[in-house]
């Protein structure tokens, strides 16, 4: 149901990073589960800007300027909200 | 060594990966350790020395890349170790360059306030500084400098601009350890640095508003999609082989002309004779049929250097994620089985950067079915006897696809079944990777990279395979008796032992004399075609002896006793087969103990795979012969 997903990411601000379209730009608001140390590590921390920009199995987002490839199960963890 | 006064202060390097921690290593000491385009290429620790403008020496370590002083993988910790001083042999570090990538401030600042937090002296080098103003970011190392309290060199290491300023920081008296004011007020550490790191990112390294879309990106769209991307991943291989195959004969055709034409003025300068057997059969034809495979292995480190240094390697790993995951790996198993290409040594110690310690087991363990380059001269002595070149060197190069293929899928089937043995992990790992930007490749250090493993190549033929050659020969000429050459060669040392394990190499195709070669070849395996070149030359002696004919058609004349061709297109792949799984490298299991820690697994290993080679070849010979091959 993509039109019900995107009025979703307008209207709720917890999504994961999975839920996201590819190509949207988002807000990291909270990391929570088991890697959120790795993944803040890689630079996905929270309030940074992310931009997701492929899906399928490993997705793909942009965080300041590099390219970061993180599987689903971990992108599980990345709450996100849209920029404002 | 650190107590002594006048011993040299040591330095650490430190950084994330993909930093340019080992561009600047290589320029601070001029010396010249890989460089690749992807983490995890620098695994142990290097040292090398500097001087200060001041012409003090300085010991430089190049450490591990790693992205925090947590440490989850091996590798990492190494560098964690490192910078505590409680590496034995290696003092702890009296200063810490902490090497920035400019264009991701936001990210590798994490691991600097990490090691700000340890009250070292610190500096920090903010490398890459000309990419980062090509994309836009508006840097302030001044400030930065004010807000850190630690000197920041701005710089591009790989183009020696910044050194120089560099070594000015690192004049004595180092910098001060400095207070690290982001941790004064208390609290979540964690949090505090992130909101330091976003006000000092805010004064020091604004980005441009809009999210530009760069060149890797835009390339990324193709390479990494899901159907262009598989297509573009296989065509690359398949052009690396194709070349591989085609590019190589020219120069391959020389080394033979200049093997041939010495080994003709050796033969009539000398008077017939032991000697001159000595030479030109031993040594002229043991070391010449290894050597002349030198142009193969060169293009291969070339291709490899040329993957690793456009950034194309983390794409492949990407790229093979999905397929990894079906032998119970991540793509993270990629780097380590794809360099075990070249050679498994360098594959297994890669493995490092796999965090989950049982995937790193079972990639240890299937590494050396990776086809390495010490198996390319058997395969390009065997292959165009199969496939005649008129047939057309595309189809060679499929047969060597399916060779690679072969290994590789039976490699994944064990590492599957493997995977489930040992049990699912004690921790969560899951696949992460950076993708780094696509670079010109760096042609100075590829080039000297593939003169450094052409060089070795060169002085292994120059030693082992010389000493061997000439053992094999003293073997296969005493005892001697009188009668025709085959006599006398049935009649040696060679001979005999031949003749012994004909009934064990017999079900799978070969004589004795091939078993031979095989049975040298468990020390390295090009030997393998220099025994061969010893071994045949019986057969040479019939034809004319001033046409010498190359190794290749000496193995095509030869007959069994009876009467038929001992290389029947069955018996050649069966000996495919068994090289392609024969753990015969003795250098392999030393690593594979030393990394694995534990000796049972190498023992294990090797028992396994050689094993599986003898029932493999086994199998394709009886069975094809079954199907009336």
């Amino acid at each position: 149901m993509p039109h019900a997903l995107a009025t979703e990411v307008k209207s709720a601000c917890d999504l994961t990073l999975n839920q996201v379209g590819v190509g949207c730009d988002v807000t990291i608001r909270v990391l929570s589960g088991p890697g959120c140390d790795r993944l803040r590590d890689l630079g996905l921390c929270e309030q940074l800007q992310v931009r997701k920009l492929s899906g399928g199995r490993n997705l793909i987002c942009s965080v300041c300027g590099t390219r970061l490839a993180i599987s689903r199960e971990l992108a599980e963890q990345v709450l996100v909200a849209p920029v404002d | 060594m650190h107590t002594f006064p006048e011993s040299p202060s040591t330095i650490a390097l430190i950084g994330n990966p993909n930093a340019g921690k080992t561009t600047l290593f290589n320029a601070l000491t001029g010396s010249n350790q890989k460089v690749g385009n992807y983490s995890g290429v620098t695994v142990e620790l290097t040292s090398g020395e500097t001087f200060t403008p001041h012409g003090k020496k300085l010991r430089v370590l190049d450490l591990p890349g790693c992205y925090s002083l947590r440490a989850p993988s091996p590798d990492e910790q190494v560098a964690v170790d490192a910078l505590h001083g409680r590496l034995p042999g290696f003092a702890k570090p009296d200063l810490v360059v902490c090497v920035l990538d400019a264009s991701n401030l936001e990210r590798h600042l994490q691991l600097a306030l990490q090691v700000i937090e340890l009250r070292m002296p610190t500096v920090l080098a903010l490398n890459m500084v000309d990419m980062a103003e090509k994309s836009g970011l508006r840097l302030d190392p001044v400030k930065l400098s004010e807000e850190l309290g630690v000197p920041v060199v701005p710089m591009q290491a790989s183009a020696n601009k910044g050194i120089i300023e560099l070594k000015q920081a690192l004049r004595f008296p180092f910098p001060t350890a400095p207070e690290a004011k982001w941790s004064a007020g208390g609290g979540d550490l964690e949090a505090a640095r992130r909101g330091f790191i976003r006000q000092l990112c805010e004064l020091a390294a604004r980005r441009p508003d809009a999210h530009q879309l760069t060149f890797s990106d835009r390339l990324d769209g193709w390479l990494l999609h899901p159907v262009f991307g598989g297509m573009v991943f296989l065509a690359i291989m398949f052009t690396v082989f194709w070349a591989i195959f085609s590019f190589a004969k020219i120069p391959m055709g020389w080394i033979e002309a200049a093997q041939g034409a010495l080994a003709g003025r050796v033969a009539g300068l000398m008077p017939a004779g032991d000697l001159r057997s000595l030479l030109v059969d031993g040594v002229l034809g043991g070391v010449g049929g290894v050597l002349v495979f030198l142009p193969q292995i060169v293009l291969l480190f070339l291709f490899i250097g040329l993957l690793e240094s456009s950034g194309y390697m983390a794409r492949a790993a990407y790229l093979m994620d999905g397929v990894m995951a079906k032998a119970g790996l991540s793509g993270k198993a990629f780097l380590p089985l794809f360099s075990s290409y070249a050679c498994a040594i360098p594959g297994v110690m890669a493995t490092r950067t796999i965090g989950s310690a049982k995937e790193r087991l079972v990639t240890i363990f299937i590494a050396p079915w990776m086809s390495c380059s010490a198996r390319l001269p058997v395969y390009f002595l065997i292959i165009p006897l199969l496939l005649h070149e008129t047939e057309g060197s595309w189809k060679q190069a499929l047969v060597m696809f399916a060779i690679y293929t072969l290994g590789t899928l039976s490699a994944f089937v064990v590492a599957r079944l493997l995977r489930r043995q040992l049990g699912p992990d004690s921790g969560a790992h899951h696949f992460m990777l950076e993708l780094p930007p696509y670079r010109r490749p760096q042609w100075g250090y590829i080039l000297r990279h593939v003169i450094e493993h052409a060089w070795s190549f060169v002085a292994k033929a120059g030693t082992i395979i010389l000493g061997l050659s000439i053992l094999l020969w003293a073997l296969s000429t005493y005892p001697k008796v009188e009668g025709d050459r085959a006599t006398a060669l049935a009649a040696s040392t060679m001979g005999r032992i031949g003749a012994v394990i004909e009934p064990v190499v017999k079900p799978l195709g070969f004589d004795g004399r091939v078993g031979t070669a095989i049975l040298t070849s468990f020390a390295a395996r090009e030997v393998f075609n220099s025994s061969l070149a010893v071994l045949f030359r019986v057969d040479q002696a019939a034809s004319k002896e001033a046409t010498r004919n190359s190794l290749r058609d000496r193995l095509a004349a030869s007959r069994w006793p009876d009467g038929t061709p001992l290389f029947t297109p069955l018996s050649m792949i069966s000996l495919l087969v068994f090289y392609i799984y024969a753990l015969q490298c003795l250098p392999t299991t030393a690593i594979v103990a030393k990394e694995s820690g534990s000796w049972k697994w190498a023992l294990g290993q090797f028992v396994f795979m050689s094993g599986f080679a003898y029932v493999a070849a086994l199998v394709v010979f009886q069975g094809g012969k079954l199907i009336g091959f």
